[in-house]
């Protein structure tokens, strides 16, 4: 018989066993899964999707959600490319002609503020974090819809935008076994080494575990949780700019509904990977293994030409199933203080 | 001279007076037993010696220095530590990460600075050693006993050598060999030279510890005395307002 603690840490690493399953699978149903291109294809998909997923375990390990994101994601790739390329038909252009250089820099700067306006509204203003972040996710997809008026913009034979593509187009290196390794790839992979060490090794880290655990605790011990909060809700919209600055590399034109419905995968990427909703749990190493599964699963059947209804229905029952993991983890932790309390009583 | 000296403190929560004007003092190497029924203003009065919350007027003396706690860091920095009631542990954090939350060991050079993982379990290790507790410094919070927890707040205290330590109801939630531990925890700090606030609703524990002891009643204090010229029948009397003040 297992023991409880044994019992977590299996639920906490069972991502990786999951993974190796589930990739095992594959390649016995499709034999175009293991060839380089498509690890290649798995890795490039995975790396958009790992920047979000970064930013929103540092606000879930907070205690905090953050909705907005992929509207953040949407509207930093709209306006970085609106800034660089020529103005009117038939593509949506601003004619601003800005150094793409620039164009990124507020584009990013544009991401960490709107996420600083999050923090100010939920610490400050006392809101609830599910009603502002969703609140804005409205707000700037209606912002996207009005501004462009659901035209595209695009940066075809724009030697300028070419730059503004490059994050999320060129090829690094190539790897044998891997293929081509994409500036994306490997610019999420030190995202996640980066967070990995904040939370793991860093004090910054340890405080946002302290918060998530236990606010009241947090706060008694010294820590400003408000700042924190805000910090981390600043991280997010950054890295969500980011990950639309990546994006736009792989899309080339941008529609005003970039990103929509992302929020649902981020979500089930960084929980499935033992980051937890209730705050104060996870790991960086755990939510890459979550976003790898779900970018596996996707390669997978799509090569296997499953219909995308199913392709849906199944997305779905991986979140149940993320949720069912975190609620097995919370039930775990509660079991746990209960049966120490009674430990404590009968030594008594 | 009193390490601690607070002048006419007040502290107003909206409509409710939670003080009204409460002059207190401790020198070192004193144990005072700080009583009252709920709602007397106690964790409030603790929580504003201890930097959490800051009073509406009134001043606090520190070493005879008229001082503002803007946050317990504050007051850690001029040798004040408490346990809390709850004993605000993280239940998802380890017994090291608890003791050192918000002043992590750190190591590294200029702006990069990265925590010191072995340093403070071993810190922490000690720690427990010395409270003759068995708490391991990788064991999470969640997993231990009441005991145990209890040696985690109180080894925050002994990180550095405090001057004043607050304890805040810290025999309530324990066993009976546990409370004679925290007791005996008490009367040594006492001896050696330290000041102590103990608030408790077990007048034993207080009449066993301390050398003085105050009563608060609706924000006010009604006695402050030695424990030798008082009895808990008198205590009793003042605590549920039989006695109107001693």
């Amino acid at each position: 018989m297992l023991s409880d603690k044994r019992i977590s840490i299996l639920i906490d690493n069972m991502i990786w066993v999951i993974l190796m399953v589930v990739f095992t699978f594959f390649v016995f149903q499709s034999e175009h899964f293991l060839t380089e291109r498509n690890i290649s294809n798995i890795l490039t998909a995975a790396a958009v999707l790992g920047v979000l997923v970064i930013g929103q375990t540092f606000v879930l390990i907070s205690g905090n959600f953050d909705l907005s994101t992929e509207s953040t994601l949407g509207l930093a790739a709209l306006m970085g490319l609106w800034l660089i390329v020529p103005a009117g038909a038939p593509t949506f252009g601003g004619g601003v002609f800005l150094n793409p250089y620039l164009s990124i820099a507020a584009t990013l700067a544009t991401g960490a503020a709107i996420g600083y306006v999050i923090g100010v509204l939920i610490t400050f203003g006392r809101m609830h974090n599910f009603i502002v972040t969703l609140a804005v996710l409205l707000i700037i997809r209606g912002f996207m819809l009005a501004f462009s008026e659901g035209a595209p913009v695009n940066g075809f034979n724009n030697p300028d935008a070419e730059v503004f593509y490059w994050l999320g187009h060129q090829t690094a290196f190539v790897l044998p076994g891997l293929g081509k390794i994409t500036v994306a790839v490997v610019a999420t992979g030190l995202l996640f080494l980066i967070g990995h060490f904040i939370l793991k090794h860093h004090r910054f880290g340890r405080e946002l575990y302290a918060i998530g655990g236990n606010r009241d605790a947090a706060e008694a011990m010294g820590i400003n949780t408000e700042r924190r909060i805000r910090q981390v809700y600043m991280i997010s919209g950054l890295l969500a700019a980011l990950a639309g600055w990546m994006l736009a590399g792989r899309v080339v034109s941008i529609q005003s509904n970039l990103g929509e419905g992302f929020i649902f995968t981020v979500f089930a990427g960084a929980v499935i990977g033992g980051v937890s909703l209730q705050g104060g749990r996870g790991t960086m190493l755990g939510a890459l293994g979550g976003v790898l599964l779900l970018s596996t699963i996707d390669r997978g059947l799509n090569l296997m030409h499953v219909s995308v209804f199913w392709v849906k229905v199944i997305q779905g029952l991986i979140i149940l199933i993320a949720m069912f993991l975190d609620a097995q983890r919370a039930r775990l932790s509660e079991l746990n203080l209960s049966k120490a309390i009674e430990k404590s009583k009968e030594s008594g | 001279m009193s390490y601690l000296e607070l002048k006419n403190v007040k502290k107003s929560f909206g409509a409710i007076n939670a003080l009204q004007g409460v002059d207190f003092q401790i020198g070192a190497g004193e144990a005072v037993g700080l009583m009252g029924d709920n709602g007397a203003g106690k964790s409030t009065l603790m929580k504003i010696i201890a930097g959490n919350v800051q009073p509406t007027s009134g001043q606090i003396f520190v070493d005879g220095e008229d001082t503002v706690f803007a946050s317990p860091l504050d007051a850690r920095k001029l040798g004040i530590e408490i346990v809390y009631q709850d004993l605000a542990l993280c239940d998802n954090l380890t017994a090291a990460a608890n003791v050192f939350l918000g002043r992590e060991l750190q190591a590294g050079f200029g702006q990069f600075h990265k925590l010191s993982h072995a340093a403070m379990n071993r810190r922490a290790a000690e720690l427990f050693a010395e409270l003759k507790s068995e708490t391991r410094p990788h064991d999470l919070v969640e997993q231990m006993s009441g005991g145990q927890r209890q040696a985690v707040a109180l080894a925050r205290t002994r990180l550095s050598d405090p001057k004043l330590v607050l304890l805040d109801e810290p025999t309530a939630a324990i066993s009976v060999r546990q409370v004679a531990e925290v007791l005996a925890r008490i009367a040594q700090l006492r001896d050696t030279g330290h000041a102590v606030i103990l608030v408790s609703h077990r007048m034993g524990d207080v009449f066993e510890v301390c050398d003085r002891v105050a009563v608060l009643r609706r924000g006010r204090k009604i006695a402050d005395k030695p424990i030798g010229d008082t009895s808990l029948e008198e205590v009793t009397g003042l605590i549920t307002g039989a006695l109107e003040e001693a």
